[in-house]
């Protein structure tokens, strides 16, 4: 008996994590919150209905609409009324295909709530669930300058225009986050990716200062580190630099060959010879 | 034009990757270890990324990697493949054309392969693939009979048992390894499991 509640508090201590951390491993939510659910449901006192939520959302993600609707139905009984509620009910009907009646349930959330943030982002991911790529980019700026501080919402932004290849207003949607996130390696590295696509030399140096910058902040970054020796080797092989910002770039391509050989000396998994690939790119 | 033939490995990586990452749009490219002329034997492909298949830095840095890789193994670039997150459009993006144009400057009998997700559901009875070829400056459809997938139905036997016994998570593409550098973007391991699965008489593997 004592293994059976150790195994339950794990389980229900798995999904609390997943849900702080904001994972969407829906195929491992499904299975151990299917079984939460139905051999502990008692156990679980007032988390139930997180867990609900929570399991319902990754059962649509896995088609497991019968999965869902047991959920929905608990939600709804317990929570009558609520817009919460009525938003998941939404998801489901996103998740069915069935566009126009999920948007007819957000705005009757939205009549009730125009403030209501989730309503309003789920009519934006139904525009882009069916490829109106423009529509839903229109919706999110607008959103956006109601919601100025809503990080979310800029990075799906800048993905959107990654998709358009309009770089330039992805560039500016990752210099919001990385104002509002200056720690955040990931965002340096993405605006750095950007710039490089972008091209032409001054982007590239942009590039490069990025790139170094996500490194500080992690030096793990392997795509920060391959984006260092990339774009240092492209702005020293460019005939449009004195020798001045040649000789510093071959530098900084030097020492990022250096790193990155060094990371995979101690991988021994794919013996590529680096440094033919360093030079090839070059 | 030319005739195509795809292998089983080739096939399940890609089929694969596509279910590993059901909401992106997917990529990544394929391979020959037949000589040039003829017929164009897909014998493998190589799978690149799952995130932000339009920028430049790590599409260039995969192509190279795999560009030496080849030159070591005996193998060439051949064509080029993707599978959209939007399952509803599986034309290929300006992206695709871009990276399939560069193949096709080093291999003139280049593939550009488009994965329908629409009909990557479990009971369909053909491969959820389109494929285009480079004629004059443009690529057009290629006629569906001039495609050969030898042993279709042990194909996609091997893809769903994969896909069942979760096996498919064994796949790495290049976004995978660069954010883990341990982990092996040619997939010998998971090629050694489609090798298992795969009948002695199967020729392709």
């Amino acid at each position: 008996v004592n293994v059976l509640i150790i195994v339950f508090t794990e389980m229900r201590d798995k999904l609390r994590k997943w849900r702080e951390d904001n994972h969407r491993n829906s195929e491992q939510i499904v299975d151990v919150g299917e079984e939460l659910i139905n051999e502990h449901a008692s156990k679980l006192g007032d988390d139930i209905w997180i867990i609900y939520e929570q399991v319902m959302i990754a059962a649509l993600d896995c088609s497991r609409d019968d999965l869902a609707w047991t959920c929905l139905q608990e939600l709804k009984k317990q929570f009558p009324g609520s817009q919460r509620v009525k938003r998941l009910a939404g998801m489901r009907l996103e998740a069915l295909e069935k566009y126009e009646d999920a948007s007819k349930q957000y705005d009757s959330i939205l009549q009730d709530d125009p403030t209501n943030t989730a309503a309003r982002k789920r009519k934006i991911s139904i525009l882009k669930a069916q490829g109106k790529s423009a529509e839903a980019i229109r919706e999110l700026n607008e959103y956006l300058e109601q919601f100025v501080g809503d990080q979310e919402a800029w990075h799906e932004l800048s993905e959107l225009y990654i998709n358009e290849h309009d770089y330039g207003k992805a560039a500016f949607c990752l210099e919001e986050l990385m104002m509002t996130n200056p720690h955040n390696h990931l965002y340096c590295e993405q605006y750095a990716e950007v710039k490089y696509t972008q091209g032409g030399l001054e982007n590239l140096e942009l590039s490069r200062k990025y790139f170094a910058q996500a490194l500080k902040l992690n030096n793990g970054n392997m795509r920060a580190l391959f984006g260092l020796y990339m774009s240092a080797s492209h702005i020293a092989a460019s005939p449009k630099v004195n020798a001045t910002v040649k000789k510093a770039n071959v530098k900084y391509a030097a020492w990022a060959t250096n790193q990155i050989n060094r990371a995979y000396q101690v991988t021994k998994t794919n013996q590529l010879p680096v440094e033919e690939l360093l030079l090839r790119s070059s | 034009m030319g005739e195509v033939e795809l292998s089983c490995l080739a096939y399940v990586k890609m089929y694969l990757h596509g279910c590993l990452f059901p909401r992106c749009s997917v990529n990544g490219l394929l391979l020959s270890s037949s000589p040039a002329g003829g017929t164009v034997c897909v014998t493998d492909c190589v799978p690149l990324l799952h995130s932000h298949l339009p920028l430049a830095p790590i599409t260039q840095l995969a192509l190279t990697q795999v560009d030496v890789w080849c030159a070591q193994t005996q193998q060439r670039i051949v064509g080029y493949y993707q599978a959209n997150a939007c399952v509803s459009d599986n034309s290929p993006t300006p992206c695709a054309l871009k990276i399939a144009d560069k193949i096709a400057e080093q291999c003139n009998n280049a593939v550009l392969l488009m994965i329908d997700g629409g009909k990557m559901s479990p009971d369909y009875r053909v491969p959820p693939i389109v494929m285009y070829e480079r004629k004059d400056t443009r690529w057009t459809l290629k006629d569906k009979h001039t495609i050969m997938l030898r042993q279709w139905e042990e194909t996609r036997e091997i893809a769903s048992q994969l896909l069942d016994s979760g096996d498919h998570s064994l796949l790495v593409d290049f976004d995978s390894h660069l954010d883990d550098i341990t982990r092996d973007w040619t997939n010998q391991k998971l090629n050694a499991k489609i090798a298992e699965l795969s009948s002695p008489a199967n020729g392709n593997v």
